[in-house]
């Protein structure tokens, strides 16, 4: 830790570890330019997911430092540190293909149910050093997703009144009251059902919420920080496991004096005033007595390395019997069983076989691969869509009588693709569907561990009220699909609305996919039976995409 | 009617997404943007069902994972003919299934008077006679047209067992008339219906 330089200034026992106010310096630009994080984003288009494995809610807007109320500001910015503090970590380049590690992991078990996330509360006082220990948590955890939710998200919007007393220190910031618990209930109960959540971004300068809101996502696990978070019994039951940073009160009023003086161009006065007035007997009325509810107490705050080492290896046995290992799982199960009932295979006709012969030679052209994949890709489309449901109907035609006949009975159809070889498959279903919206999924394996990964989301709004055609050109495990389908479902999409439509499949995919979604109707062209170790069907096509991309390896030629 | 009638005549697979098609394209009510989208979209199913009649050969190919797939090859030298102007409708269908395919064309003019077909304009590949020929034609009330095209091609050397008849829309009676003259001859058609849709051209095109 090179950024601990100034920590002896309170702490003269420990010199290896951090503290987030020595972050500052870090995230200076921040400070100066405050929209910039924001902006990167979210361009117009709030419903996305950050393609960063931590989410973090963003950091409140705000203008120069020396204007800012007085108010405590979150100057740390866990999620970046955590994720971008080695990028040449996250980025491994082999054989032309860059690989960005780190997407979200898979947050299901094998069945494609939900793995209720672990919660972590951490509660203590202003300038308890929670930040740290969060942050050292999410460290020595080294699990991949983790979602970082900070209390300061829920302050409740102020009236003029309270701005106003806000400016002169005379809003109690550290009050109860000040939170608005019911949405932060809301927030994390969803979060805990690993549902998508947009949480508020509050601004401390005009101490209303912004009309963007930061989008997250449950995760494997969560950590819930604030003064506050034992206060309500509703969140208590939420949290798995609950932390009080109890570091002692002249260690507390000394960082505060130092943040507040040096980093917030604050006068000593006001400070203190806030602090004996408001901030001191709020610790001791509403959160001290909260320390009760802990199930570990740790002083002294983020140097304290025994209680990060026990709470860590806590969790660890908590994920452990959770599970998520998958893909392994999938390959090697369901041999020998009866193909399921939701697996819908396009007639076996010579002319289908005719174009898998194309597709499926080493020898064949770019060009031919890619005009004859799209014929039977436009095929395979045309059939899934005859899976919707179609409601009987009466026309009148010109000829002057009446015609009994179909239709669709939802035009609400909507493609989503799986990045990249499932958008060989859009142009088709855009072919089929006039003015079709396109959603689009980037899943990825990790060559480390071989599981798959979520890095980008880009969905309609309001997709939980179409009917989802889900397109990948080959699936092999089925980890992708699965992972895909659990996104939807997260979306709120209903089970039995979602199609599956796919080239290739292989039959152990086919069976992970059903039995984890029954509902899933599974539409496929071709069943291969086996899949090699590296979980390539067989015979199969080969790599769809980098075939129909152009993108191969050069050594295979 | 009876099977027995219909010889070599094969319906596309009527699912519920082709029932909407035909529904589509029925309605007096389609606009012309919606009907020439709908009537493409049926014409390539029907065409590459149309394509699914042509004789192939086995084939095993080695695919990039090392392993052996066993395929089936079409062979070469086939050829279309669309019967001008409804069938022309279908070529493009034709084309985006099969590239540099030649494509003859045929025309056919019923007489005011004796509402009898006659042909007036052929225009084939020399070499026809030794090809497969797809017929393209969506519409078929009378069969009468179709009979004088496959006259025509017949004379041209191509057998009628080599000849395959691509329709949207065809009435029995239509049927019946063409399968007594060419028992050979393959059908294939979404729909059977007693009333032709006889607007598909004109609205097709835009001339209604």
């Amino acid at each position: 830790m090179s950024q601990t330089k100034q920590i002896k200034f309170y702490n003269p026992s420990s010199s290896a570890s951090s503290d987030s106010d020595d972050r500052s310096d870090v995230t200076e630009p921040l400070y100066v330019d405050p929209y910039a994080e924001l902006g990167n984003g979210l361009p117009g288009d709030l419903n996305c997911c950050p393609a960063s494995p931590t989410t973090v809610p963003a950091k409140p807007s705000l203008e120069s430092p020396l204007k800012r109320s007085g108010r405590r500001q979150r100057t740390t910015s866990i999620g970046n540190q955590t994720t971008t503090a080695n990028p040449s970590e996250c980025i491994i380049r082999a054989n032309n293909r860059t690989i960005y590690t780190a997407g979200r992991p898979p947050w299901y078990n094998c069945a494609g149910q939900q793995v209720e996330p672990f919660v972590i509360g951490i509660c203590g006082g202003s300038a308890s050093g929670k930040t740290t220990v969060a942050e050292k948590i999410i460290e020595s955890l080294d699990v991949p997703w983790v979602t970082l939710l900070s209390m300061d998200c829920f302050y409740k919007i102020l009236n003029e009144k309270q701005h106003e007393q806000a400016l002169i220190n005379e809003y109690n910031f550290d009050h109860p009251d000040a939170f608005d618990i019911e949405l932060l209930l809301d927030v994390l109960t969803k979060l805990k059902e690993g549902r998508k959540v947009e949480v508020p971004v509050y601004n401390f300068v005009t101490h209303g919420r912004e009309s963007q809101t930061k989008t997250m996502y449950g995760a494997n696990v969560i950590i819930f920080e604030g003064i506050l978070t034992f206060h309500s019994p509703e969140v208590l039951k939420l949290l798995d496991m609950k932390i009080f940073v109890d570091t002692d009160p002249d260690i507390r009023l000394a960082r505060r004096l130092k943040r507040d003086i040096s980093q917030r161009g604050r006068d000593l006065r006001g400070v203190l005033k806030q602090y004996l007035n408001m901030v001191k007997p709020s610790y001791c009325n509403y959160i001290a007595p909260t320390m009760a509810h802990a199930d570990i107490i740790v002083p002294r705050g983020g140097e304290n390395k025994v209680a990060i080492h026990l709470i860590v290896q806590h969790v660890h046995t908590q994920l452990q019997l959770r599970g998520f290992k998958l893909r392994e799982t999938l390959a090697n199960s369901y041999k020998d069983q009866p193909m399921p009932h939701s697996l819908h295979l396009l007639h076996p006709t010579p002319q289908i076989k005719g174009l898998h012969t194309f597709i499926r030679c080493r020898n064949t052209s770019r060009d031919e691969f890619i005009f004859y994949s799209k014929r039977l890709i436009r095929l395979v489309i045309e059939f899934a869509l005859s899976l919707f449901p179609f409601k009987t109907t009466t026309v009148e035609t010109p000829q002057g009588v009446l015609y009994e006949g179909k239709r669709m009975e939802s035009r609400k159809i909507c493609g989503v693709s799986i990045l990249r070889a499932g958008e060989t498959m859009e142009q088709a279903v855009c072919d089929v569907c006039k003015d079709i919206r396109i959603g689009k999924i980037l899943i990825q394996t990790n060559l480390k561990t071989g599981e798959p990964e979520l890095y980008y989301l880009r969905l309609p709004k309001d997709i939980k009220d179409y009917k989802v055609i889900l397109m990948d050109a080959t699936v092999a495990t089925g980890a992708a699909a699965m992972m895909a389908i659990r996104v939807l479902l997260d979306h709120d999409v209903p089970e039995d609305n979602i199609i599956l439509a796919s080239l290739l499949m292989a039959e152990i995919g086919v069976h992970s996919i059903a039995y984890a979604f029954p509902k899933v109707k599974i539409v496929t062209s071709a069943l291969d039976p086996e899949i090699n170790s590296k979980f390539y069907v067989i015979p199969g096509i080969g790599n769809f995409g980098d075939r129909y991309f152009g993108t191969e390896p050069s050594d295979e030629y | 009617m009876d099977n027995n009638d219909l010889g070599n005549l094969k319906l596309l697979e009527c699912n519920s997404q082709v029932a909407e098609l035909q529904t589509i394209l029925r309605d007096k009510n389609t606009t012309r943007s919606d009907f020439k989208f709908y009537a493409d979209r049926l014409i390539r199913l029907v065409i590459e069902e149309s394509l699914n009649q042509l004789p192939y050969t086995h084939c095993d190919v080695e695919t990039p994972t090392g392993a052996i797939y066993e395929g089936l090859k079409y062979r070469s030298g086939n050829c279309g003919v669309s019967i001008i102007r409804s069938g022309e409708a279908m070529e493009q269908g034709l084309r985006d299934c099969c590239r540099s395919i030649r494509i003859g064309k045929i025309l056919v003019e019923s007489d005011a008077n004796t509402h009898e077909a006659r042909v007036v304009y052929a225009r084939f590949p020399d070499d026809i006679g030794s090809r497969q020929v797809l017929l393209m034609y969506p519409i078929m009330s009378t069969g009468n047209t179709v009979l004088q095209a496959v006259n025509v091609l017949r004379e041209h050397g191509v057998p009628e067992s080599c000849i395959i008849l691509s329709n949207l829309f065809c009435t029995p009676m239509a049927v019946r008339t063409v399968v007594n003259a060419f028992p050979k001859l393959k059908i294939l058609t979404s729909e059977l219906h007693p009333v032709a849709p006889n607007h598909f051209g004109q609205k097709y095109f835009g001339t209604d």
